[in-house]
């Protein structure tokens, strides 16, 4: 089973951390299009958290095209989306380069420590694709 | 739109002598969802959830599980329904083998294998008079002889209290297959051990002073209550200044720390906006959260308590 690291009492709910860590895996490439992923029930166990929560991230999974659930066979990550335009890009990143906007305003950080800090996490994204298939495999 | 498994409302208790333990208690659990009661010793729990059951009368309101009071409800309709009280009501002499088959006849979907499959997971003498068995194993009996039961409503009062993190853990994990067979289950759960509810709870009532305070879905309250901490770059808060939302507040030197409810993600934009204020938002345990909301307030603090 995948390395799910989820802490109940941060505060953080679980489902969100799940959410997070298995599109971080998908991202990376640890989770391959096609990978089978735990069944509701396996999972629940796993973590001894109400299955609700897994139902609840793996529909928001679903939902944000990252696994597909399967009538009676389970739930698989999903092929990878047709390419989004540019602009499609942009509009779905917008609110969280929001959020990344006021931080760096905040601590009067200029756009190109920004950029660089964002290509650098894009780039360890795709490096970490080897790590992780090291460690879940 | 069916019924809610478990509905109170405008529930109240008076007892003679005028304490009053419950007063507009309102609690609505759908089918199938776990509901997390939380609140100080003497907020008036185990007196709703007496009432709930029939148990106890109430002096105003009603209470219904599965459609009818309790109170009235007839033996079959009861036996849809099983209990894990504070107290120990276990027969001391019997031991769990002969509680078992004294209570199979009482609940029409009682499931013996699972009994046994229970008294093996917690590790439980079959044949040894629960009088004689410590407080933790009594618990453990009750525990099983409610799960046992296969009840549609399982009502839990303080469940792990006196168990071991091992035995806690091993009632998660029994409520955890429950949740995941078909028909599931509803469970009321009244704990003070809060982070069992951040593993199970999807709705959680908060209790204090007889009635519910708060009452919400549980990633809705992580979403909602975070700690903000304001930070004035080199220089003192400015007069009156408040972190909007803020239900507690305490000023240190430059840093402002309150636990704020957060309704928007643009709430504290305006704060951002204050030149030389550094904003950072942190995620709140629910204990945490519990013991903010409800804890005495000091003399020092200059918040109002929003409710």
């Amino acid at each position: 089973m995948l390395h799910l690291q989820i802490d109940p009492h941060s505060g953080v709910p679980v489902y969100r951390q799940l959410m997070d860590q298995i599109t971080y895996y998908a991202a990376s490439g640890a989770l391959k299009s096609g990978d089978q992923l735990p069944s509701i029930r396996e999972c629940a166990r796993a973590l001894s958290v109400n299955p609700t929560t897994i139902v609840k991230a793996y529909n928001e999974l679903q939902h944000n095209g990252v696994i597909e659930m399967v009538q009676g066979k389970g739930a698989f990550v999903a092929q990878p989306p047709a390419a989004m335009s540019r602009r499609e890009q942009g509009k779905a990143l917008r609110p969280l380069a929001r959020r990344l906007a006021v931080e760096a305003v905040q601590m009067g950080a200029p756009a190109e420590v920004v950029l660089g800090v964002v290509q650098e996490e894009m780039e360890k994204v795709g490096e970490g694709a080897a790590a992780d298939n090291a460690r879940v495999r | 739109m069916t019924e809610f498994a478990i509905d109170a409302c405008q529930l109240g208790k008076a007892f003679p002598g005028g304490t009053v333990a419950v007063s507009g208690l309102d609690m609505q659990v759908a089918a199938g969802t776990v509901y997390g009661l939380i609140g100080r010793n003497g907020a008036g729990k185990t007196t709703a959830i007496r009432m709930l059951l029939g148990l106890l009368r109430p002096s105003a309101g009603t209470a219904r599980i599965l459609g009818a009071n309790m109170w009235q409800a007839g033996r079959q309709h009861r036996a849809r329904v099983a209990y894990v009280s504070q107290e120990q009501h276990v027969h001391a002499w019997m031991t769990p083998r002969e509680l078992c088959y004294y209570l199979s006849h009482f609940y029409e979907r009682w499931d013996q294998p699972y009994a046994m499959r229970l008294a093996r997971r917690f590790d439980l003498a079959w044949d040894r008079q629960t009088g004689l068995m410590s407080g933790g194993e009594q618990r453990k009996v009750s525990i099983l002889l409610a799960l046992a039961a296969r009840p549609e409503v399982l009502i839990l009062d303080e469940p792990a209290a006196g168990l071991d993190p091992i035995a806690r853990r091993e009632l998660i994990d029994e409520l955890v297959d429950i949740l995941s067979r078909d028909g599931g289950c509803t469970v009321l759960l009244s704990t003070h051990i809060i982070s069992d509810l951040e593993r199970i709870a999807e709705q959680v009532g908060i209790m204090d002073r007889g009635r519910i305070m708060t009452d919400a879905r549980l990633d809705e309250l992580q979403k909602t209550f975070q700690r903000v901490q304001v930070v004035f770059d080199g220089r003192l808060p400015p007069d009156g200044f408040s972190v909007p939302g803020a239900i507690r507040s305490s000023t240190e030197g430059p840093v402002v720390t309150a636990v704020a409810c957060l309704l928007s993600e643009t709430q504290l934009d305006e704060v951002r906006s204050i030149p030389g204020a550094r904003v950072n938002v942190f995620p709140l345990g629910l204990e945490d959260m519990f013991i903010e909301l409800l804890k005495p307030r000091g003399e020092a603090e200059a918040v109002e308590a929003r409710t």
